[in-house]
Order: structure tokens, then sequence, then C-alpha cells
């Protein structure tokens, strides 16, 4: 269980994130909310890539703040929005490097380090590329090998932020159905931000609304994805329509 | 790895027996076995040990800047170096054991400059990149202040002919001063080899991944300068090694640090150790080793980059 309790970041003058408050207790948890309200900080400060100003984040009961960089990795996955390798790594490399929290620093990666990446990149379907540079992969291909990356990292919350930026139709749905297995498969606590409310109603158990660095409405996905929350999230005005027993939420006109 | 070992080893005994005089290994004589020993060895230790420091501080810069354009005096190592010898040979009359210590000093310190610089100018790495090309042009203008003083007839020969780097009658003694810095250095890049991967990454990537940034990103720069300044200290500049080696080794081994490391270290000794051999026995003196090697590097790095950039367009 992912608890985040009075957690507040700011750089240096300006507050990113107000008093979140949020608990994400199993399956899929996803942020949603416009552009600059903090979904990507407040994720990376989940990943230790950010120190909060104040707060607690705690996972399982264990306070992740207090733990070093190589613990914390043992726990919480990291899929970056963005990520650019300046080296041509092959996908198994990049993959393997996920490995690093388990690693000793000075002997390098084991047998065992070497299984687990090949079991990840197997459960992701991406032997043939194996020894291929990452660099030369498209979207939808580097998408999943970093989420075979955190796979092999082996976190018990896995973070991805904005697995589907830049993906197009058919490999956003591929990327969210992998991201779905193996939260499912593994029994891994997951917590995505995205930007389309309809793939949050199609993957996602919680959805948390952010905005200007606070929470506005958490809960399941069906209750907090209404035409009121999303008008007041986007500043639009929006409509719910149901096709079959499935709902979307299409965007009318701007306020 | 095997290979690498195995050129190594080659090129180490041709150069035993590269130079002006020719040795016969069948007939030696009192004076063969002085040069061949007393001469030869430790110039060809050194050449290789300084070779092997030079291009895992470059590989280590590359890593750490992930660019592959940076070179061991990205952070002003080289230039202070040069500094501090010069400063040595303007101030002492000709004495190799100030020029060395005074130079390997004042490399440590442009580094250390560049790095509490590092955190006025800039987040992480652009600030030391930014600071580091700062530092460094303050020395070299140091450096040419120096020349520009230095008596014409007496100083500015040697002042010249140091920073065009050579490692001329190199002895067992030269080598007691640069084996502890330089061995620290290369073994401690040699065993960090599998954080580079993930330090090449990025910052906030290798925070992701449960890497302390900060302390491994302190710790190779420690090393990288170790090796850098006392590589300087006793060649004098030399130039294209420390960035030519491993971009060779890339192209045989591959992106990954592990074998990378290795191969980058075994890359620069032979190269260094091919390049002294030219120096020493091309021409009727000694030819000042950096002529060789940007002689033999330049072409060397367009003809890798060449590759890599038809292989990128396949």
């Amino acid at each position: 269980m992912l608890k985040i309790k009075h957690l507040y970041f700011s750089y240096d003058k300006k507050e990113i994130l107000k008093n979140i408050d949020l608990q994400l207790t199993g399956g899929i948890g996803c942020l949603l909310g416009p552009n600059g309200a903090g979904k990507s900080t407040l994720l990376k400060c989940i990943a230790g890539i950010l120190n909060p100003r104040a707060g607690e984040i705690q996972l399982n009961g264990k306070d992740v703040e207090k733990l070093d960089f190589k613990e914390r990795a043992k726990f919480v996955s990291y899929a970056p929005q963005e990520f650019s390798v300046n080296f041509p790594y092959t996908v198994f490399e990049i993959v393997l490097m996920g490995r690093n929290p388990h690693i000793n620093i000075l002997e390098g990666p084991k047998k065992d380090d070497v299984e687990e990446t090949k079991k990840a990149i197997q459960t992701l379907k991406l032997a043939k590329f194996e020894n291929i540079p990452f660099t030369s992969l498209s979207g939808g291909e580097k998408r999943l090998t970093l989420i075979a990356r955190a796979l092999s990292q082996n976190g018990q919350l896995m973070l991805f932020d904005e697995p589907t930026s830049f993906l197009d139709f058919r490999n956003q749905l591929i990327v969210l159905t992998v991201i779905n297995k193996i939260a499912k498969r593994f029994k891994k606590l997951v917590l995505v931000s995205l930007h389309d409310p309809n793939l949050a109603l199609s993957f996602c158990d919680k959805v948390f609304l952010l905005k200007e660095g606070t929470i506005l409405k958490n809960g399941n996905t069906d209750e907090v994805i209404t035409e009121e929350n999303i008008d007041l999230l986007y500043s639009l005005k929006s409509r719910l329509v149901k096709l079959g027993n499935k709902r979307f939420i299409i965007p009318e006109k701007l306020l | 790895m095997k290979k690498f070992l195995t050129l190594y080893i080659l090129v180490f005994i041709g150069s035993l027996f590269a130079g002006r005089l020719l040795l016969n290994p069948l007939h030696f004589s009192t004076l063969s076995k002085t040069i061949l020993l007393d001469v030869r060895l430790p110039r060809i230790i050194i050449a290789s040990l300084a070779g092997a420091g030079l291009s895992l501080a470059g590989l280590a810069f590359q890593n750490l800047f992930r660019n592959y354009l940076a070179g061991p005096n990205i952070v002003g190592a080289s230039s202070g170096a040069a500094f501090g010898a010069v400063l040595a040979i303007l101030f002492f009359s000709f004495n190799p054991l100030y020029i060395q210590l005074s130079s390997f000093i004042f490399g440590i310190i442009a580094v250390t400059i560049a790095y509490k610089m590092s955190k006025l100018v800039g987040n992480g790495i652009v600030g030391l990149l930014l600071a580091g090309i700062a530092v460094s042009a303050l020395f070299t203008s140091m450096v040419g202040m120096a020349k520009y003083m230095a008596d014409p007839y007496d100083k500015l020969p040697t002042i010249v002919f140091w920073l065009l780097g050579s490692f001329s009658g190199m002895r067992w003694k030269d080598l007691l001063f640069l084996l502890f810095p330089i061995s620290i250095g290369i073994t401690g890049i040699v065993l960090l080899r599998w954080p580079f991967n993930i330090l090449s990454l990025g910052d906030s990537e290798a925070k992701s991944l449960g890497l302390n940034v900060n302390i491994y990103r302190k710790v190779i720069i420690v090393l990288a300068a170790l090796s850098v300044s006392s590589a300087t200290a006793i060649g004098g500049i030399i130039g294209w090694i420390g960035l030519v080696s491993p971009h060779i080794a890339r192209l045989l081994v591959g992106y990954d640090n592990r074998r990378l490391v290795p191969a980058s270290a075994f890359v620069g000794a032979t190269l260094l150790l091919f390049c002294d051999d030219i120096a020493r026995s091309i021409a009727a003196t000694e030819l000042p080793i950096s002529v060789i090697t940007s002689l033999i590097g330049a072409p060397l790095l367009i003809l890798i980059l060449a590759r890599r950039f038809k292989y990128v367009k396949n």
C-alpha cells in the first residue's frame, strides 16, 4: 500500500505540490490533470529523484523517505516520460540496468541478474530486439523497453510517467494493456500519469485528479471521472456518453 | 579482452627492440642490457600507464558528461598541470622532480576549483562543464603569460618542449613518482565500470535506479583527476589519447562499460606506447609525443566517426 501524507514540494520559492494526500491500496492508480499540475513532480518525489519539502511517503508502512537511494530503488521502479540515452546501449543492456539496486556496485551484474533481465524481456516480448541499440527503436518499442526495465528492477511499486505520450493509437493500447497485465500477474502496485481520461476509464482502478499542485478529487475511476469533475479539472465543458457498458468522456467546448 | 592483452604484449615486446640502437637478442652486451632494462623498459611502462590513465579519464568524463567529445582536460586537469609545470620551470632550475610535483599539484588544484565553482554556475553536470571550461581557459592563459615572460634562450625552449609532451629520459625513479597516483586512478575506474553505465543515463535516471549520484560523481572526478594530473606531470601535455582511445574501444567491444572500460585501458596503453615508439625511433632526435599522437589520433578519429556515421545512416 502506498500512502502519502501532507506532501509539499517547491522549486526555490515556487510551490509545486501543496498538501498532497494520497492512498493507493492495490491495482492501477492514475494521476490525471492538466499540463503543469505537478503529476511528474509527484512521481519524481515518490521515486526519490526530487526531495519533498515536507510530508511522508510510506510503502507498506515503511517510510521510503528515510531509505537510501539503493534500498529505495528496490521498492520503487520508475519509468520517466522522456528517456534519452546518449550512448546506443542495446535493449538488453538497458533492461539489465534496471537490476542496479540489486547489484553490488563493484562486482557488477551476476547470473541471476542476467536471468531476471531475460525474463523481463520475454514478458514484454522484446526478445528479437535484445541486441539492437535502444536508440534505433520506435517510440512504442522504447516504451516497452522501459517497462521491461521497471519490471527487472522489480519494485513493489511501479511508477510510469505518461507512458502513452508520443505514441500512436494502437501503441497506447498496447502499453497500457501490458502495464495492466504486469500489475495483475505480478501483483504490483502501479501509479501512472495520463492525459486522456478515456484511457483512465478503461485501464485504471483509482483516479487522482491533480490541479495546481493539489488533489481535487480521488476515488474509484467511475465515481471520479464525471462531467462535473472533468469540467472543473480542465476548465472546459465535457459530456459523458455510454456505449454498451463502456463510458467515454468527450470535450465539447472551452469555457 | 584476451585479444587486447595479446596486442598490447606484442607492442610491448616490439617496443623493447624499437629505437635507434638495434639490439641483437642473441648477443647481449652490457650496454644493450643497460639500454633495455634501464632506459627502454621503464619508459615503456610509464608510457603504458600514462596511456591507460588518460584513456580511462577520457572515458570517465565521456560517461559523466554524457558526451562523446569530453576529453581528459574537460574539467581543467591538463591545463592546471601545464601551468604547474611551467611555474616550476620558471622559478626553479630545471629539476624534473619539482616540475612533476608542481604539475601534479596544480592539476588537482584546477579540478578542485572547477568542482567548487560548478555549484555557483549551474546544476550538476552542466555547472561542472561550464566551470571546467572557464578554469581550463584561465590556466591556459596563465601558461601563455608565463611563456611570454620566460627567458627566450634558457627557459622558453624547455617550456615549449614540455608542453608538447615527451617521455624522453624516463627512468625507474620517474615511475616511482607516477605509480602511486595513477594506479589509484586506473584501479578505481576499472572497479567502478558497472556504475558508469548507470551514471551515463543522467542524474534523474541514476537516482531512480538507486545510485547515489553525488558521491559516485565526486569519486570518479577524483580518480580521473589523479590519472590525468599524474600522466601529465610525468609526460607533459599528451593530446588525443584520452579522446580517441575510448572511441576505438567502442568500435571493438560496444558501449557496455563492463567491457568498454578494460578495453579502453588496453587501447590507450597500446596506442600511446606505439606513438612513443615512433617518437623515439623515427628521426635522429626525439620528437615530441603530442605531435605524433595528434598526427595519428586525428585521422583515426575521422575514420571512426565516418564508420559510425555510415552505421547510423544504414
